[in-house]
């Protein structure tokens, strides 16, 4: 059933795909998490222009396929000049699109801390600046790593997109080893265990956070 | 030191405060009683902006609280507060609950702000739980180290917020025991309370309100003895019942 020829045969392209998947995703779950947490400040801060912008952010960019988003780079971008390669413009395009949704789980977890943990820390003079840094998002990361980590799931599965736009990913030499060999089924078997060696020590990870910060308090 | 003149605050078509006329001096402690829902808690949080008020003036330390130009964070420091959930940060051990605004707010070094922190957790006396989490702690316990907290900012003025209404019974002594000897020891406090016992002993004046109103202003003795307002007398005619 499985040929495993291909895995032997192809070990290296695999290998290739899985690193620059790797390294996509890396790159994308630090930037869209830095990004979404920043958007979700955004949104509950008290400056109203700073929620219009998050929340004009959220809702256009988490309503419209990811495929357009990587697209805006990929092909918009050269049009007023600036060209990226490929692997950039997915890797920008997964940033953006799943800052969005860590933006929502993160707004949530804010939003969970109760009320009086800003007001204890703002009426002892720390600006609130400060206090979200130092006492509301210690708190909120808590709440959030397990939505969190269905989003770093799907931002790692959503990497598939680079191949659509030749980012030389695991997707990417999936199809040009099945294009090669015509042996289509254990091809892309094989692919997917790749993207499992990448998903489930995330989970594995995560749970383990989870776990040690519900041991403290 | 604190001041209210002709305050007002509505909380939309809500009139919570209705001219609040109010003067806190020096080393006094005021303690505020009054029905849930006369206005005492929003009173007392306007004090240090957790609320804003709608017209009137209010000082603290003769600087306009409400005022645009006010360093609100500034102005803070020298007001400790302490909350009826006690509020402590739950990620942070008890002597981080009480060097974080010292360190951050003041910029005081992280080793003396923990001795200044074993001190105040000495003087409210559970110096031994200085590495534990809060969660680990009584709620007596947990509303120490939040007065401590408080006190660590070396604050001209205390404001306490129902600080025993969330604990049980027999942990009510040990936070008053704390309050009372702050008292003795000259803290201006403002304290909003139904325990009429520390009104009684400790309070310099006792305010009452009802219904966003300050309805009389006495001395305990005055207050309890002979209350001039009717609605005063029904107040506390139904406390002692029960």
């Amino acid at each position: 059933m499985l040929d495993f020829s291909i895995l032997t045969d192809n070990f290296g392209t695999y290998l290739t795909g899985f690193g620059k998947t790797a390294y996509a995703s890396v790159l994308a779950l630090a930037g869209s998490f830095l990004l979404g947490t920043l958007l979700a400040v955004f949104r509950i801060t008290p400056v109203k222009p700073l929620q219009w912008i998050g929340t004009a952010y959220v809702e256009f960019i988490r309503n419209i396929p990811l495929l357009l988003v990587v697209y805006l780079f990929f092909l918009g971008l050269p049009s007023i000049g600036v060209v990226l390669s490929p692997f950039a413009c997915g890797t920008l395009g997964l940033t953006v699109y799943t800052a969005a949704f860590i933006a929502e789980a993160v707004r949530a977890g804010i939003l969970s801390v109760p009320k009086g943990q800003m007001e204890a820390a703002r009426s002892s003079g720390l600006s609130y600046g400060a206090t979200m840094r130092l006492v509301i998002l210690p708190q909120a990361v808590k709440i959030v790593i397990p939505p969190l980590n269905n989003q770093f799931i799907n931002l790692i599965k959503n990497s598939s997109i680079l191949s659509v736009i030749s980012g030389f990913d695991l997707m990417f030499y999936a199809d040009r080893i099945a294009s090669n060999t015509y042996v289509v089924f254990s091809t892309y078997i094989f692919a997917g265990m790749f993207y499992l060696l990448l998903t489930l020590p995330l989970s594995y990870a995560t749970g383990w956070l989870e776990r040690r910060l519900a041991r403290n308090y | 030191m604190i001041s209210f003149r002709g305050v007002e605050k509505h909380y939309g078509s809500f009139h919570v405060l209705k001219d609040i006329n109010l003067a806190v001096h020096q080393g006094e402690v005021v303690v505020v009683v009054g029905p849930s829902g006369s206005g005492k808690s929003t009173l007392l949080r306007c004090i240090n902006r957790l609320e804003t008020i709608t017209s009137g003036e209010l000082t603290v330390n003769e600087v306009r609280v409400n005022d645009k130009k006010t360093d609100i964070n500034k102005l803070r420091r020298d007001i400790g507060m302490v909350f009826q959930h006690f509020n402590l940060y739950p990620h942070k051990k008890v002597i981080e609950n009480i060097t974080l605004a010292p360190i951050k707010v003041l910029g005081v070094s992280k080793q003396e702000a923990e001795e200044t922190a074993l001190f105040y957790l000495e003087k409210v006396g559970i110096r031994d739980k200085a590495q534990a989490y809060p969660s680990q702690l009584s709620g007596g316990q947990q509303q120490r180290v939040a007065i401590a907290r408080g006190l660590a900012m070396k604050p001209k003025i205390m404001l306490f917020d129902e600080p025993t209404s969330a604990l049980d019974p027999e942990m009510v002594g040990e936070v008053l025991d704390v309050m009372k000897t702050l008292a003795r020891e000259g803290m201006t406090m403002v304290v909003v309370t139904h325990e009429m016992g520390f009104a009684r002993e400790v309070a310099d004046r006792v305010v009452f309100m009802d219904q966003g109103r300050i309805l009389e202003e006495a001395t305990p003795a005055e207050f309890f003895a002979n209350p001039r307002e009717e609605r005063a007398r029904a107040f506390l005619s139904r406390l002692i019942r029960h």
